[in-house]
Order: structure tokens, then sequence, then C-alpha cells
């Protein structure tokens, strides 16, 4: 109640969120009604206030062994292996889609995760999140940081990378289609999978209820060497954005909308 | 082929593909064993780039532990003669 609330004022004032937001719902194709396209981005800014009290709340089913009450697990078996391999790291690619978080608090219970995050625009949630990360064994990598090697360290240690592929990459992203529009895409995933012959997922973690999530898996995504980097990007980039598309059309009201993904 | 030649065309090889890789514009003049990984324009993602492409120019494979302590292009060489290069 209080986290809609707190979204409903928000969205009243942050006009050129609400422009965004819309704009990136017809331009996805999910909606072409204006009216019914604004619905949908009022209904993903309360999603991602109420992402933030699920991911403090959740920490009371997160750390019991049986969580069927909370989450439904559709994990390729492939991806469930490497897992539960203590001798495989694993690179596991989302978008911000759902409640991330609890997907990442939960695979923690197989090894340490360690995800790349940024200082967020408000203090206090930012002191809340940084609380609620250092819970479970997920450890915050910064986005920008003079160690290069931070990326691989996580791999070499075996530990899970979590990264979410899906905001603007700027001048170091790929230009690939998200919903039929060039966008332009992190390409750090599927570099680490290229160079260190790493593991990489696509991961998704959908509210089917009141503290209720579906995390799903796609398949080990393969992607053999052709020598040609850029192809091969294009081909793990593409699958990405296809698995978060798919993601996404589920349930449309539980997507970021209101981040500028498209900048042309 | 002597090791310094070898390390020559290493040299060599790899500022080819600094060249078409690289987002920040090295100091070409004094580009050699000295000149440090920072200094070659290369971040968390880009050296991702310059792994991919030595493993196909030069074709040796490099794992990422052995990567982690490079500070300097002449270490990086070394590390490919050691690997076969």
């Amino acid at each position: 109640m209080v986290a809609r609330g707190a979204a409903n004022v928000w969205w009243l004032f942050d006009r050129k969120r609400q422009i965004v937001g819309r704009d990136n719902v017809i331009r996805s194709g999910i909606e072409t009604d204006p009216k019914k396209a604004r619905a949908i981005a009022k209904k993903a800014a309360h999603h991602m206030a109420i992402v933030v009290v699920e991911s403090l709340r959740s920490k009371d089913f997160l750390s019991d062994e049986d969580t069927t009450d909370h989450l439904v697990l559709d994990i390729k078996p492939d991806v469930l292996a490497v897992m539960q391999d203590p001798e495989q790291s694993l690179i596991i690619a989302s978008g911000h889609f759902g409640n991330w978080e609890v997907a990442g608090h939960w695979v923690s219970r197989f090894k340490p995760v360690a995800g790349v995050t940024r200082t967020m625009n408000n203090p206090l949630i930012e002191s809340i999140v940084k609380k609620r990360k250092s819970r479970f064994r997920f450890r915050p990598i910064p986005k920008h940081d003079s160690n290069m090697g931070r990326f691989l360290e996580v791999l070499e240690n075996k530990e899970f990378l979590a990264l979410l592929f899906d905001q603007h990459a700027g001048e170091y992203g790929m230009m690939i289609d998200f919903f039929g529009h060039p966008a332009s895409t992190f390409k750090t995933p599927p570099m680490l999978h290229l160079v260190t012959r790493t593991p990489l997922c696509f991961a998704s973690c959908r509210r089917i209820g009141p503290m209720k999530f579906k995390i799903c898996t796609s398949s080990l995504i393969h992607q053999p060497r052709s020598g040609n980097k850029n192809e091969d990007l294009k081909a793990i980039l593409g699958s990405l954005n296809r698995d978060l598309e798919a993601a996404i059309r589920k349930d449309p009201t539980q997507y970021l909308w209101g981040h500028r993904r498209w900048r042309d | 082929m002597s090791d310094i030649s070898k390390e020559k065309e290493i040299i060599g090889q790899l500022r080819g593909i600094l060249e078409e890789s690289s987002t920040k514009e090295p100091d070409w003049d004094n580009f050699g064993r000295n000149s440090t990984i920072e200094s070659l324009g290369l971040d968390s993602l880009t050296i991702l780039d310059l792994l991919y492409d030595i493993e196909e120019e030069i074709g040796v494979h490099l794992e990422a532990k052995e990567v982690l302590n490079i500070t300097t292009l002449g270490e990086l060489v070394d590390l490919l003669i050691k690997n076969g290069a």
C-alpha cells in the first residue's frame, strides 16, 4: 500500500518518465493505444516500488530450505547442473524485469553471486539496497572501477556473475534489435562467455502472486567462436534480447519502461 | 626466430589489434614493453575485446587467471611467448 502510494506520487510528478514509459511501450508494439500504453507504464512504475518492498521482505522465505510457497522454478537441467557444480562459474544475464533482486538472492544459495550495481539516485533507496545486498551471498561490484579484472576474478573464483544487460550501453554497446528496434546493448555477458568459455544463460523472475515468483532460465547459450567477433556477439545478444522480450510479453507491467532504452 | 625478433613481432601484432579496438588513442611513440595496460586505454570491457582478438590473430588462448596480474605490455608479451606464441 505504502509502496503504491509512493509510486503514485512519483508518477504524478515525474512527467518525463511518464512520457518515456508510454512511448517505449508503444514503440515495443505491445500496445498501440496511447491511453492503454500509459496505463501499462503507470503499472510498471508501481511495480518498481513493489520490487523494493518485496526485496526487503523476501529474506523471510529466501533463507528457508523449502521455498515452494513463494517460488516456482523452471531452471533448465543444463543450467542447474552448472549451478550445482562447485568447479564451474556461470554468467547469468537478465533485464530489469520482474524482481531480479529475488532471483539474485535465490541463486546465491548455490554459490556466491557478484552483480554489477550503480549508485541509486535516491539516498534512502541506496541505503536500503546496500543493506539488502549485503545479506545472503550477494556481492555488489561497481559498474565503473579501475580494477579491470573484476569480472574475470568472479569467474576465476567459480562464482556466479549476474549482469543486467538491458540498459542503454552507449559507445561500448552493440546495436541489436529490441522489440524490432535497434538498441545499444551491453556486450559484457557475451564477451566474457566468448573469452573465458564460461557458461552463459538468460534468467528472469516474474511475480505471479503476492510474494510469489516464477524464476525461469534459458538453456545454456552455446555460441562457438566463428572468428568473427561481431557476428558472435550479434548472435548471442540477439538471443538474449529475444529471451527478454518473451519474458516481458508475459507481463509488460513488470518491466522498467521508464528507462530510455532507445536513444536514436 | 630469436627471442628479440619474436617479441618485436608480437608487439607489432598487439599494436595492430589495439589500433582496431582501443577506445582511447595510446601513446604510440612510447609503445613498447613498458607501456602499462592502463595507458593503452583498456578497461574491464575493452580488455575482453583484446583477449578475443589475441586468440584470433596470434592463436593463443589466455586463461583469465593468467591475465589478472598483468600490468604492462611486456608482461603480456612474455605470457604469450610462454603460451606458445
